[in-house]
């Protein structure tokens, strides 16, 4: 099959010094950056995004993907020893996590949670390296109406997700939209909100913001919520000796879990907007249904840390197959993923695995060997892990204020991005203090050009009538699926919380 | 307090709209949807929106509302990071990262001098290595004009 002929020569590709320094440099800073409570993979991929400009392309982006990826390994290290989530992905993975370690057991539960993301990761690459040639050929037939309703789909989806507060999550979603449209109009060749500077013609930078929103604003609200002031006195000690490896009944028991926790997982994160949050609770939730012992749950069941850890990496793999094959990043991290594609002259969409097959096949070959490098690091790098969790809060945010704004002035030398970048830190904060979404402003500021583009576009084939969107088969269908979405994307969630709740209050 | 940053996007998205409505045309010269099609529709909804969330926050006020003591320490970080980066374009980058590191560790983990001084010195060294060396990156020079 040419599937393996393609995935031969991306191997080929991937595989050399230089590039597996790379992958692993990724593998690490992803994981390191998972585990620092209120970083996640967009921090992460924004911060360190000006640091690979000096690289050839297929480094960059195998570093960048690791780095994506690598962040789902390592947030739930917290999680498990500190009952913390590094980030909202990990969230599930408390429920069960956090009371595996209180019995004692915290050692097999950090290998099952490095096995379980591998077998999420690595099954998650299986399904892209299968399907993201069907999903480019289907996208083929894809014209302006459908990019600008896939485009909408995550955004809806997303902000359906916030729930109550998602007055305010659309609000977010409405301002980055408008800083996109900052710049000159690309059809006439208008300036729009430029106030006769040069600066604007270009448009609102999309890195300066994203760093400032994801790396300092998410460092001011955790000064606010006093994360300096604690210790790290409540980790827990894990026995490194005798009870350190799963015995065969932890083995036994979840590898059905595995398998559904995979395919749910992918084909959740392929939905723009879903993501591995959302994964990861419906794996819980569908998990806790499936099982013999429901009432174990939530007191350290194994199957209950296993279930959420292969949803999230299966769907960030799976998050990859909109990006890859239509160019329509379905989160934030995401969308800093395409920000950095274009930076390096990649444009992805339905012909960039025909006409980069180095590049792409040499990306999607470096995800098997990151996620075996990744769990070999989360295995056997735990002490270290447990060290960084340790140092001070205090300490780590000064140096990561120095990575910010280093990093956002090295982009382009200028200094007024850098203040642009402290700018967005503090509106950052008080939109996370106020309930508004970060995300959801970063996201639409990425699909806002793409999805006035495709409009402006649709509305001239079909000459002003909005009939076009349920007139084309593929818009229909694509409307059809949104409109699914917005209703049950609510619900599952709901589910997935009340199940974890339920646990956490013992019942 | 959150009525005044909803008063804020609102007067903002005020402001986006009437540029919106009257200086970019709905309408291209060619009769396609101009530049000012996207930003008008998306100018209201901003309006609307924060307008709806106003109404909201007035009618649950007093519910909340109450004042966390770590406010002060986040305003402290704030003009910190303001300080480092007003100083980059003064000192260059590698001399305001050392004093930004040592004045914001001696007032946030005050007392711990050594581990303090450390930091200080081990970080920008690392960042000179990483970024000017290694990575060869853009850094900011100071009107010293440092040989670093």
């Amino acid at each position: 099959m040419d599937i393996f002929a393609d995935l031969w020569m991306g191997l080929n590709i991937a595989v050399t010094p230089i590039n597996l320094v790379y992958l692993l440099i990724g593998a690490m800073v992803g994981m390191v950056v998972g585990v620092i409570p209120g970083f996640g993979p967009s921090a992460g991929l924004a911060i360190l995004l000006p640091v690979t400009f000096g690289m050839d392309p297929i480094g960059a982006v195998m570093m960048l993907a690791a780095i994506y990826y690598g962040a789902m390994y390592g947030g739930t290290i917290t999680s498990i020893l500190l009952n913390t989530p590094g980030e909202s992905a990990t969230v599930a993975s408390t429920f069960d996590g956090f009371p595996l370690a209180k019995k004692g057991r915290a050692g097999p539960a950090l290998v099952m949670q490095a096995v379980a993301s591998f077998v999420g990761g690595t099954v998650g690459v299986i399904l892209i390296t299968l399907l993201a040639p069907a999903f480019a050929q289907v996208s083929r037939s894809f014209g302006p109406p459908e990019y600008f309703l896939l485009a909408m789909m995550g955004m809806l989806t997303l902000i359906v997700m916030i729930g109550e507060n998602w007055k305010l999550g659309l609000l977010s979603a409405l301002i980055g939209f408008a800083l996109g449209t900052v710049g000159v109009d690309l059809e006439t060749g208008q300036g729009r909100y430029t106030f006769g500077s040069a600066e604007l013609i270009g448009g609102i930078y999309f890195i300066p913001i994203a760093i400032g929103l994801f790396g300092l604003g998410e460092l001011y609200y955790a000064f606010y919520q006093g994360l300096h002031d604690k210790g790290s006195g409540s980790i827990i000690q894990y026995d490194k000796e005798t009870r350190f490896w799963p015995e065969a009944q932890d083995w036994i028991s979840t590898r059905m879990t595995m398998v559904r926790g995979s395919i749910l997982g992918f084909f959740v994160g392929v939905i723009p907007g879903a993501g591995a949050t959302i994964a990861s609770l419906m794996a819980y939730s569908l998990e806790r249904s499936v099982s013999k012992h429901p009432e174990r749950f939530g007191k350290g069941e194994m199957a209950g840390l296993v279930a959420p850890e292969t949803a999230n990496n299966a769907a960030s793999s799976g998050a990859m197959i909109p990006l890859l094959t239509l160019g329509i990043p379905g989160s934030a991290s995401t969308a800093v993923l395409l920000a950095a594609f274009l930076l390096w002259g990649l444009r992805p969409g339905p012909l960039f695995m025909s006409q980069n097959p180095e590049l792409a096949w040499g990306l999607i070959a470096s995800m098997y060997l990151g996620n075996m490098a990744l769990l070999a690091i989360s295995i056997f790098a735990i002490p270290l892990f447990v060290k960084i969790i340790k140092i001070p809060y205090r300490v780590l945010a000064p140096a990561v204020i120095v990575v910010c704004t280093l990093g956002t002035f090295s982009v382009h030398g200028s200094i007024i991005e850098t203040w642009l970048m402290f700018g967005a830190g503090i509106a950052g904060f008080f939109m996370r203090m106020y309930g508004f979404s970060p995300a959801s402003l970063v996201l639409a500021l990425v699909l806002g050009p793409l999805a006035e583009e495709a409009l402006r576009q649709t509305m001239t084939i079909s000459r002003g009538s909005f009939m076009i969107f349920v007139n084309r088969p593929a818009s229909l269908w694509i409307l059809g699926l949104t409109v699914f979405l917005i209703i049950i994307v609510p619900l599952m969630q709901r589910m997935g919380r009340r199940a974890g709740k339920a646990e956490k209050a013992g019942g | 307090m959150r009525i005044v940053f909803l008063l804020a996007v609102l007067v903002g998205g005020v402001f986006y709209s009437y540029i919106a409505f009257t200086d970019l045309p709905f309408l291209s010269r060619t009769g396609r949807l101009g530049p000012g099609f996207f930003p008008r529709i998306i100018g209201g909804l901003i309006v609307v929106l924060s307008i709806l969330s106003i109404a909201s926050e007035i009618r649950r006020r007093s519910v909340d509302e109450h004042d966390n003591d770590h406010a002060r320490v986040v305003v402290l970080v704030m003009v910190l990071a303001g300080g480092y980066v007003a100083s980059l374009s003064i000192l260059g980058g590698i001399l305001a990262t050392f004093v930004f590191l040592l004045v914001s560790l001696s007032l946030l983990n005050p007392g711990r001098w050594v581990q303090n001084v450390i930091v200080s010195l081990v970080l920008p060294a690392f960042i000179y290595l990483l970024f000017d060396v290694l990575l060869n990156a853009a850094m900011p020079r100071g009107i010293l004009n440092l040989p670093i």
